[in-house]
Parts: C-alpha cells; sequence; structure tokens
C-alpha cells in the first residue's frame, strides 16, 4: 500500500522482513488509539467493558459463518450491539456498571460457544482471533487502524471534556447520548484490535498505557501524553524483543509483558519520587 | 411588581422585598422589581415510591440571601434541585421576570479521587471545548486564575481535585459556579464537611457576594442561617413557614420544622 510505505521504509531501518515492517506499522498505528481511548477507560472505571466486547467477537464470526454474512462487517456491528447494551444496561438498571458488564460478557461468551458448537467448521476460523496475530496482518488491515487513529482524534477531540466532566458531577445533565457515543467509539476500537493482538490481550493494550499515565501524573493532560507515550514504546519493544533469535516468543504476548514491565517501572519510580 | 394575591397558601408576612433587610443601600443591578425571582406553587416531587415534596409554595425574593432550612431528609437538596431544573415535579415554578442563570454549588463531588485532573483542569472544562489534553491555553488558565482569586483559592491552581480538603473543594465549586456569571447562586450545605476556617473563610465569601447576587442556600444549621439569610424557608417535605428571620425563629415554627412534636397543632402555619 504506497500511502504507508514511507512508514514501511522507516520500519526498514529496524527490521528486515516484510511482515515485520507491517508488525511495527500496526503496533505503531493501533497503539494511538488503544492507548489514548484507555484514557478515558481508566478514569470511567469501565476496565473490563473492552474484555466483554472483544470476547463477543467470537458469537460474531460464528454468526457471520452460519448466516453467509461478510465477517468483518457482522464482528464491527455486533461489537457496536454489545457496547450500546453495557451502556443501556447501565444507565436503566440498578446495578453496578462492573455487574452488567460481567453479565453481558458472559452472555456473548455463551453465545459464541453455542453457535460454535452447532458450526464445527467455525472452530478453525476462531482461534485467528482468540490469541490474534499481529506478524500476519495486511494491508486492509493497517488501513482499518489508520482509519480508526482518525476516528479516535475526532472522538477525543470533541468528547473528551464531556466525558470528563460527566465522571466528576454525573448529574450535570447533558443526556445520555455521550455514553452511547462512547460505548460505541469504544466497542470499535476493540473490535478492530482484537484482530491483531487477540480477545486475551486486548485490555492490556487499553488498561496499561492509561494505568502508567495516572500513576505518573496529576493532570489529565500529563496522563493523556504519558499513557501514549508508555503504549507506543511498549509496542515497539515488545515488537523488538520478541523478534530476537534468543527470545523468539508471540509478538502480542511479548508486547502485553512490556506494557506490564513499563507500568511496574512507573510505580517503581513514584514510589521513590511521589508527585503528590 | 406586587406579588401575585393570596394564591399562595402560605402568607408570607407582606411582599416587601427583603433586601431592604440587613443590608442597606447594596448596589443591586436593578432595585426596581422587587418581585421575587423564583415562586414555586404546589410543588410536588416523587423519587421512586417516595414523596420528597408535598405542595411546597415559596419564593425566593430578588436580591435575597435566602435560607432553605430543615432536618435531615426534610427534602432540602430535592427542592434547590427542582429549583434548577435537574428533577421533574409536579405544581409550578416561575422565574421572574425569565429564567435566571444559576451558579450551583453542590455539596460535595461524587468522583474518583485519585482520578489525575488539576483544579485548573477542571475549570478549564467550563470555559473551554479546546480537549484537555491539548493543554489549558494560557487565556483560558488567566480566567481560572482569575476565579480562584475571587475565592480566595489562587494557591489551589495547580493541586489535584481529589487532594482537596471539603473547605478547599467548595471554595473551587464556589469559583466554578460564578465563572458561569449567575445571576442565582445556589449553595447546598456550604458548611458541611468543612473545617472552622473553613467554614469562616466561606462566610466572608458569602457575605462579599450577596450584593451581587440573589443566593439561594440550603443548610441545616440555624447559626449559619441566621448569620446569612435575610429570608428563611423551613422546610419538612412541606414548607412550614417562611420569611424573614426574626419573624420564623420562633420555638413554635422550629419544633414544627425540626419535628420535636410533629407540630399538628401549628398547621397551618402562621407567621408574623
Amino acid at each position: 500500500m504506497d500511502a504507508f510505505s514511507p512508514l514501511y521504509d522507516l520500519a526498514g531501518l529496524v527490521y528486515g522482513p516484510l511482515f515485520m515492517r507491517r508488525a511495527a506499522v500496526a503496533l505503531a498505528l493501533m497503539c494511538l488509539s488503544t492507548s489514548a481511548a484507555g484514557v478515558l477507560v481508566v478514569n470511567r472505571r469501565l476496565a473490563f467493558f473492552p474484555d466483554a466486547v472483544g470476547h463477543s467477537i467470537f458469537a460474531g464470526v460464528a454468526l457471520a459463518l452460519m448466516l453467509s454474512l461478510d465477517v468483518q462487517a457482522t464482528v464491527l456491528g455486533l461489537s457496536v450491539a454489545i457496547g450500546l447494551a453495557i451502556v443501556f444496561l447501565s444507565r436503566n438498571s440498578h446495578l453496578a456498571s462492573d455487574t452488567v458488564i460481567g453479565l453481558v460478557f458472559s452472555g456473548a461468551v455463551a453465545l459464541g460457544l453455542a453457535l460454535v458448537s452447532r458450526e464445527p467448521q467455525a472452530s478453525a476460523g476462531l482461534s485467528r482471533f482468540f490469541l490474534g496475530d499481529v506478524l500476519t496482518v495486511d494491508d486492509p488491515q493497517i488501513l482499518a487502524l489508520a482509519v480508526l487513529d482518525l476516528l479516535s482524534l475526532a472522538f477525543l477531540l470533541l468528547m473528551t471534556n464531556r466525558l470528563t466532566l460527566a465522571s466528576i458531577a454525573p448529574r450535570n445533565g447533558g443526556g445520555a447520548w455521550p455514553d452511547y457515543l462512547f460505548g460505541a467509539y469504544l466497542a470499535l476500537v476493540v473490535a478492530i484490535s482484537v484482530q491483531a493482538v487477540g480477545v486475551l490481550l486486548v485490555t492490556a493494550l487499553l488498561i496499561a498505557p492509561a494505568a502508567t499515565g495516572r500513576v505518573l501524573s496529576v493532570s489529565h493532560c500529563g496522563m493523556f501524553w504519558a499513557a501514549l507515550a508508555a503504549g507506543s514504546l511498549a509496542g515497539q519493544i515488545g515488537l523488538w524483543v520478541s523478534f530476537q533469535p534468543a527470545v523468539n516468543a508471540a509478538a502480542g504476548a511479548t508486547v502485553v509483558l512490556a506494557n506490564v514491565v513499563i507500568f511496574a517501572l512507573a510505580v517503581a519510580l513514584r514510589r521513590f519520587f511521589p508527585v503528590r | 411588581m406586587p406579588g401575585p394575591p393570596a394564591a399562595a397558601p402560605l402568607p408570607g408576612p407582606d411582599p416587601v422585598p427583603s433586601r431592604h433587610h440587613g443590608h442597606a443601600g447594596d448596589g443591586g443591578p436593578d432595585p426596581a422589581p422587587a418581585g421575587p425571582i423564583v415562586r414555586l406553587r404546589g410543588v410536588s416531587v416523587t423519587l421512586g415510591q417516595f414523596q420528597a415534596l408535598r405542595g411546597v409554595s415559596a419564593k425566593v425574593p430578588l436580591g435575597s440571601q435566602t435560607v432553605i432550612i430543615g432536618p435531615n431528609g426534610a427534602g432540602k437538596s430535592t427542592l434547590v434541585q427542582t429549583i434548577l431544573g435537574l428533577i421533574p415535579f409536579q405544581g409550578e415554578i416561575s422565574f421572574l421576570p425569565r429564567r435566571p442563570r444559576f451558579g450551583y454549588v453542590p455539596q460535595r463531588l461524587d468522583f474518583d479521587r485519585h482520578m489525575p485532573l488539576t483544579v485548573t483542569e477542571f475549570l478549564a472544562l467550563g470555559l473551554t471545548t479546546r480537549p484537555l489534553w491539548l493543554g489549558v491555553s494560557r487565556r483560558v488558565r488567566r480566567m481560572a486564575l482569575g476565579g480562584l482569586e475571587e475565592v480566595m483559592a489562587a494557591d489551589l491552581a495547580g493541586k489535584p481535585l481529589g487532594a482537596l480538603s471539603g473547605g478547599e473543594s467548595q471554595r473551587v465549586l464556589l469559583a466554578a459556579a460564578l465563572m458561569s456569571r449567575p445571576e442565582v447562586l445556589v449553595l447546598d450545605e456550604p458548611a458541611t464537611g468543612v473545617d472552622i476556617n473553613g467554614e469562616q473563610l466561606m462566610c466572608e465569601l458569602l457575605d462579599g457576594f450577596k450584593k451581587d447576587y440573589t443566593i439561594i442556600m440550603v443548610s441545616h444549621d440555624l447559626p449559619t442561617a441566621k448569620a446569612h439569610g435575610d429570608w428563611v424557608i423551613c422546610l419538612n417535605r412541606r414548607v412550614v413557614a417562611q420569611g424573614p428571620p426574626d419573624k420564623v425563629f420562633t420555638p413554635k415554627i422550629l419544633a414544627a420544622t425540626f419535628g420535636l412534636h410533629q407540630g399538628h397543632d401549628l398547621w397551618p402555619p402562621r407567621v408574623g
């Protein structure tokens, strides 16, 4: 894809094989969106939201195979529907959001299992989503990640202040639509990222950078940029480490480990140099 | 402007504008319309199964410092939130000459205290649409600092919002309310959860603001009401009495309000 060739050339300074260059570019693009969205996820205490949406991907894939629908469109559509359902249930029941998320999470997994058990041939296509593989991303997926970054930029430009205010003064009015928009946006971030890193690890890419940012700063602005830096750094360090012959481990897992290590370093740093 | 005839079930002493109590020669913006800025007629609020307010009829005189007093659970916070338009109600609430701009200082902020957000960023949320992650512009920073100076809190600008004491966060909330250029300032229990110095400072601040704003203050504390109020509404789900403090603070009315003996023998109340 020509538009990305400068990025591939840049990645070529470190990596020879094209699939590694693609993986580096994909992680760079993806970590921007997941880290930035993660700031709102962590501040609004929705850490398990990405998990619930991510697990609905099995149901999405199985449903698409059963009904002969387009897999991508079904997965994205079902993810957004699940995200909106969580927001709806959180707002319209007297249950705490973690209860609602746990319920929807289980429901989504059960639906996926039920569908797959009816269609054994579907299970072959599922393992790819379970663990994901950033080394097999193709150009359309990279394009999707670039579009996701633009979407994130637009969403965060328009909605950051409103959602931050809502998490301080929930009774401030303003209606329900910001919550629903956030649910839909977050579902898209998860559904697109899941295809590269898998259901098991996508939560870490949202939560860990934001957690690091939160440990390191007392302002929203500081947290945002620290999260972006931590997430991007962990993405590239993780990929590089996984590629070393002595390590030779799954890239997605190494990236998540790098995120966790950076978080631990941030916590250690703050123990010795407290900010407040 | 004369108050409407005795439609209200509660005969206030008379519709004399209460701004002439207490302080003389205040520089209010317009001395002519001396009627109520807020008038409630038969306002009832039901929260779930619970009737929080029953047929509340009361007024808030323009330029007054109206204090709503009553025991815990009397519906004081519900009443101000109803006036602010945050809670659906039955009955009628009218504003004169039109709905004023309200500045609301809630009892407290209920949020995650470890969320990274500085006081300046918090105030910026009400001043600009520029997202916080692009930083707070110098202009907004100056406005926020100016607002904090008004409430003697300039030193809090860079502090995390979650690290403030009760009195400090109350002043920050007051600064935020004042920045919305309100005509009516609404304070919910400004003395709750505040140490004695904070309370003193808040009292001085409110004293300074009273010539510029109509103030509606919720309190369960009689000394506060006496010190600040020139119009008092005694509430215990219904209005027990309303009027200037010297007319309202009688043992009978206070007993009825605070429920020492339910006050059946005092109903309907007679004030003045």
